[in-house]
């Protein structure tokens, strides 16, 4: 039975300016992996993410998500295609003036009608699902505070409990910890793990740290120039690569942890 | 003997370019006066007449029958507050139309821009002539006169405030896959609320000394009244007609001033 829950074959995203971002990229994942990928500013990482839920349109190739061909879909087609897609921001990407509770539930939006939506009419059943989702993530005594009120990292998760909500069968997460301290990062990067895990959701993640990568990503993606330069699992990522990726010899690379030297 | 130069803190070619601009003013000023024969001195020049014009006519205020003054005072700010109501409801609706980020239709937003930038520097006077003259004097034709200016106003405003408040949220929102009114429900509005009740706020501050205006060449209200006054030289009753304008307006000033003030701090 073909596990694959998403495949990208020949995308390019060439920007009106000339500059092509993305070029003739190709990979697949399959269901319940963790793919990290890496790669210096301005080597794609973000336009791939950000085209695989459409937030970018590409200028061609094609996405497949569980089967359905995502590019050319529009307006209601495309909203229930992106419900199965959650995405988890730098920058949280939250509505600072309501409450956790409140920004938590917005995961629910894809799921109900036009009219409950506007209103904020959710079930009792998803409000509870919402709680009992805040105390796992330790949250539950700041459901009704403002999401503004909060930490960085505090916002990271009631990011994640956004996206948790929409019972997604993918998590795209486009540098989840870049604004976090060494502290949150850990908690952030824990919690996007295990609840994927748990669930049995699929996660994509850019990073720039390739120590963190290392350590969670069951494939790493090295992204340089646009194009692909390396696709295989962590232990296989050496020095070598890592200089390709980054255009400039190991030592002029901040990278704490071990490595496997080749 | 050494020649020591000072020490830039600018940018050479900003400096050239700032003194080049200073002097194209300059020439400018000196040529629109020559042209012109408008000497700007001539109001100093000339003060006693003003003075003596203010001692002797305008002086002392007197109001001769308050009854019907306070009922154009009225007339005056209804004008003001309800113009400033239905301009505000209409230019919300616009403004989700006319900021990109959050516009189901990104290309029509552009031109919506372009619309209200330009109305917007069409001064509420302006408006009124134009109105006047094809529909008639009269109160409603004030009244429109001070919605379209401040729509104009108001979507240009808003429109900038959801582009600055809202582009992250309104991402949040769209991957989650909320439909545009929800987006603008659960999202833009939230997050611009407070903006949208301070530019409120500002237009009625505005539209009050507006409505005065455009009550004079034919909207009714207390600047009508002061209007006539004037035209048949009762100088002393359109000075006191002049302190009640100034003191309504101040007080609304106030008023709006510290709402915005208590609007803003409930952070």
């Amino acid at each position: 039975m073909d596990n694959t829950i998403l495949k990208a074959k020949n995308i390019t995203k060439t920007y009106p300016n000339g500059v092509k971002a993305l070029d003739d990229i190709s990979f697949e994942i399959k269901k319940g992996e963790f793919i990290v990928v890496i790669g210096p500013s301005g080597s794609g990482k973000s336009t791939l993410l950000r085209s695989l839920n459409k937030l970018i349109d590409l200028t061609s190739g094609s996405v497949t998500i569980d089967g359905e061909e995502i590019l050319n879909k529009k307006g209601k087609n495309l909203r229930l295609l992106r419900r199965k897609m959650a995405m988890i921001f730098q920058h949280y990407n939250l509505v600072y003036r309501l409450s956790v509770m409140q920004n938590v539930l917005h995961g629910r939006l894809g799921y109900m009608t036009n009219i409950n939506g506007v209103f904020g009419n959710y079930s009792e059943e998803d409000k509870l699902k919402a709680i009992e989702l805040l105390n796992e993530i330790e949250l539950g005594d700041h459901i009704y505070n403002r999401a503004g009120d909060l930490s960085g990292g505090q916002k990271q998760r009631v990011g994640i409990a956004r996206a948790i909500m929409q019972d997604p069968q993918i998590i795209l997460c486009d540098e989840p910890i870049a604004s976090l301290d060494p502290s949150s990062s850990k908690i952030i990067m824990d919690i996007i793990f295990n609840m994927a895990k748990k669930r049995g959701i699929t996660c994509i993640v850019n990073l720039h740290q390739i120590d963190v990568a290392i350590k969670y990503a069951t494939r790493i993606i090295g992204l340089s120039k646009g194009k692909i330069v390396f696709n295989d699992v962590a232990e296989n990522l050496d020095n070598k690569t890592i200089e390709t990726i980054y255009n400039t010899s190991i030592d002029n690379l901040m990278i704490n942890g071990a490595l496997k030297t080749m | 003997m050494l020649k020591i130069n000072k020490i830039s803190i600018i940018n050479q070619r900003e400096k050239k370019l700032f003194t080049y601009f200073g002097i194209v003013v300059l020439v400018l000023f000196v040529g629109a006066t020559y042209l012109t024969k408008f000497n700007p001195l001539e109001v100093l020049l000339n003060s006693n007449e003003v003075w003596k014009f203010i001692i002797k006519d305008f002086l002392p205020p007197t109001l001769t029958k308050p009854v019907g003054i306070f009922d154009a005072i009225f007339i005056t700010i209804c004008l003001a507050i309800s113009s400033t109501f239905i301009a505000g409801i209409f230019a919300i609706i616009t403004a989700m139309f006319g900021s990109e980020y959050i516009s189901p239709f990104p290309k029509v937003s552009k031109i919506i821009r372009g619309v209200a930038t330009f109305l917007r520097n069409i001064p509420p006077l302006v408006w009124a002539f134009i109105l006047f003259s094809s529909l008639g004097i009269g109160t409603g034709v004030g009244f429109v006169a001070l919605v379209i200016s401040t729509f104009a106003f108001m979507t240009r405003a808003f429109i900038e405030s959801i582009d600055e408040v809202s582009k992250d949220s309104t991402e949040g929102l769209l991957v989650v896959g909320a439909t545009f009114s929800q987006r603008v429900f659960q999202g833009i509005i939230p997050s611009c609320m407070q903006d949208f009740i301070s530019w409120f706020l500002y237009c009625i501050e505005v539209n009050i000394r507006a409505s005065t205006i455009v009550g004079m060449v034919g909207g009714g209200g207390i600047g009508l009244v002061l209007f006539s006054y004037l035209k048949s030289f009762k100088y002393q009753t359109a000075a006191g007609i002049i302190l009640i304008i100034s003191a309504t307006i101040i007080g609304v000033d106030l008023l709006t001033g510290f709402l915005r003030k208590k609007v803003m701090e409930n952070e």
